[in-house]
């Protein structure tokens, strides 16, 4: 939106060419000068300014949407909000499971079972609709080599045995799992942005990142001048056009924080807990589930309150 | 042009009188109409009293955080809230968005809300939740006292209603925000009843993409300016959402509201929310006539809450508005 060109938002040719010699072209340009530039720019007088401004953002602007009118568009198609985690208990307290159209981070110490929690959601986005699945492909995005695919055909075959009992049906599942192993943050980042293509060529309905935080804490040492900076603008940029794919395209996307870094709170204590860059970098994340070794797994998303489960992995 | 006209040796009111006869005659229409707008700037603080004490505020059903701040989120003024992520900041904003059309017999101001989302937070399922508690309060309340207003006021304050005048802009970028800013003052005289203009989050997108710092500060303080006009020309109030940034000292490193010192300026009344072990605490950080002080709050399935001390006896009609507040309370413990 922002990005569109001058000339789309119905802007006179001869203003376009006038604008264009100072090398405003886009409504990005445009929106971000002051008042007085563009009385110079334009050459025209202070009101005919505002009302220019109003042209040019009545073109990027977004549309309106009231809140009822959203809630009718979810009942339309209720099954689709979310990906069940087949835990009920965990499906209760997040009110239906992964939710679909925006960005959930799962965070905790090495070892509790984060990896494996992909892979099995990975198996569920798989199956069919009727199943609880998405009936689509899945991304993931491995940065740390933890991923196995005879541990996903194992989850698979042990959790679904009456659906995958041939071969061909594990083949057709691992199929549909794409795996895009990038081991720096400008890989990673890359692989973020050219994920648009692949999503509807592909008719991808989940995307997992396994880790951000190891790939970020490689590359930026934050005792360095200049690297907090760098490593916020990376993350930031990252989850904005995460948040922007999940919304389009309406999927369920994990993105996972490594371990928890010891100066932000003792791991014991759950709400004390941050994530490995998260909440350093006041990165706002729609949906934080906290994975600890004593209490197992506790969501804190946003409208609900703090509840233990206990999870085994097997 | 007095000091001329008494040059000429008369005194300076029948200067400004002589100076006043030849504007009208040569400026007339200009000045009746650029004067317009400007006329309503210029008031005795008398004047303002009252217009203050007349004005209502937008209750946010957590008593102590209405008691700090006076009565609740003030309109005609920007408040800003700052928190970590997952303190609450969004949940406010969407009771807030609730409130603000309570109706005016239960003690609300009855007006519409704006929600421009940046971040992409809300979430309709939990309006609907916090909308039906509010719906279920005023009933409570109105069961109670029996009165015709009430009731008939209900009529009209129902689920439906209050999700249909909840407007929702989801901008992308800076750039949509700063059109959709652009766009406000038309929307606000179409949609005449807003009382209440939310900005979720002002900071995301201003965080990332931005090299050229002083261009930020520069938008940033278009945005205040522009936001300050709205709140004032349309009786609105204007809550915005920031995010907390990492400040590193020589020996430690706290955490501080983002966007800079400059943006500091551009809020009337600044909250902070942060934790305290497992307790949600909101601390009124700059407020021109509150004093600073901070207050527990909880974040319930009906919305944004008091802590109820254990010691307090429930009677009925307690129980039946906030059914789940006990079952936690055992659980804590």
């Amino acid at each position: 939106m922002a990005a569109k060109k001058l000339r789309r938002a119905r802007l006179s040719e001869e203003l376009c060419e006038r604008l264009s010699r100072y090398q405003i072209t886009t409504c990005q340009d445009f929106l971000c000068l002051s008042l007085l530039e563009l009385m110079k720019v334009t050459g025209q007088s202070y009101y005919d300014v505002q009302k220019l401004l109003c042209k040019v953002s009545r073109a990027c602007a977004p549309k309106m949407q009231t809140a009822y009118e959203m809630k009718l568009r979810k009942s339309v198609n209720p099954s689709s909000a979310f990906l069940s985690t087949t835990l009920h208990s965990l499906d209760k307290v997040l009110h239906g499971g992964v939710p679909c159209g925006s960005l959930t981070e799962i965070t905790s110490p090495p070892g509790c079972g984060k990896t494996q929690f992909c892979i099995m959601v990975s198996v569920l986005a798989t199956l069919p609709v009727s199943m609880g699945g998405l009936d689509g492909a899945v991304i993931y995005i491995d940065t740390e080599s933890a991923f196995s695919a005879e541990r996903l055909i194992e989850i698979a075959g042990s959790r679904f045995p009456t659906y995958f009992d041939s071969d061909e049906k594990l083949f057709c599942m691992t199929s549909s799992v794409h795996l895009y192993r990038e081991l720096t943050c400008g890989a990673v980042l890359n692989r973020i942005m050219s994920l648009e293509e692949e999503i509807i060529s592909k008719k991808v309905k989940l995307i997992i990142i396994d880790s951000v935080a190891s790939v970020v804490r490689k590359e930026f040492d934050t005792k360095l001048q200049g690297n907090l900076a760098e490593r916020s603008n990376f993350l930031a940029r990252g989850a904005s056009v995460l948040k922007y794919l999940a919304e389009e395209f309406s999927i369920p996307k994990s993105e996972m924080l490594g371990p928890v870094t010891a100066q932000f709170g003792s791991m014991g204590h759950p709400l004390g807990v941050l994530g490995g860059c998260g909440d350093l970098l006041g990165l706002e994340m729609i949906n934080r589930w906290v994975f600890s070794s004593v209490f197992g797994l506790l969501p804190a998303p946003s409208g609900s309150t703090v509840v233990t489960i206990v999870l085994t992995c097997c | 042009m007095v000091l001329t006209f008494v040059e000429i040796g008369i005194s300076k009111e029948e200067a400004l009188e002589a100076l006043q006869v030849v504007r009208q005659e040569c400026h007339g229409d200009a000045t009746r109409t650029a004067g317009g707008s400007g006329a309503t700037r210029k008031c005795t603080a008398l004047e303002l009293l009252e217009e203050e004490q007349a004005q209502g505020f937008i209750i946010t059903f957590c008593s102590a955080l209405d008691n700090i701040l006076g009565g609740g989120v003030q309109l005609t003024k920007i408040t800003e809230i700052c928190g970590a992520p997952g303190v609450g900041k969004t949940q406010l904003c969407m009771q807030l968005a609730v409130d603000v059309q309570i109706p005016e017999c239960f003690g609300g101001v009855a007006g519409e809300a704006v929600f421009i989302d940046t971040e992409g937070s809300f979430m309709v399922d939990r309006v609907v939740e916090i909308a039906t508690a509010c719906v279920r309060h005023c009933q409570l309340i109105a069961e109670a006292h029996q009165e015709e207003d009430n009731l008939k006021a209900l009529e009209t304050f129902s689920l439906e209603s209050i999700l249909s005048h909840i407007y929702y802009f989801r901008c992308r970028d800076y750039v949509e925000l700063l059109a959709q800013v652009y766009l406000l003052p038309d929307f606000l005289s179409e949609h005449s009843k807003v009382r209440l203009v939310v900005v979720d989050g002002i900071a995301f997108p201003f965080r990332h993409d931005f090299e050229d710092l002083s261009l930020r500060t520069r938008l940033l303080n278009g945005l205040a300016q522009q936001l300050i006009i709205i709140a004032n020309d349309h009786k609105s109030a204007v809550v915005l959402t920031n995010q907390m940034t990492t400040r590193i000292g020589q020996s430690q490193s706290t955490l501080v509201p983002a966007l800079g010192e400059s943006w500091g300026h551009a809020a009337t009344v600044r909250l902070i929310f942060h934790w305290d072990n497992s307790q949600r605490l909101a601390t009124l950080y700059k407020s021109p006539s509150q004093k600073e002080s901070t207050i527990p709050y909880h974040i319930t399935s009906h919305g944004f809450r008091d802590v109820q001390p254990p010691a307090v006896t429930q009677n009925a009609e307690d129980t039946e508005m906030n059914p789940r507040k006990r079952p936690r309370r055992e659980e804590e413990k």
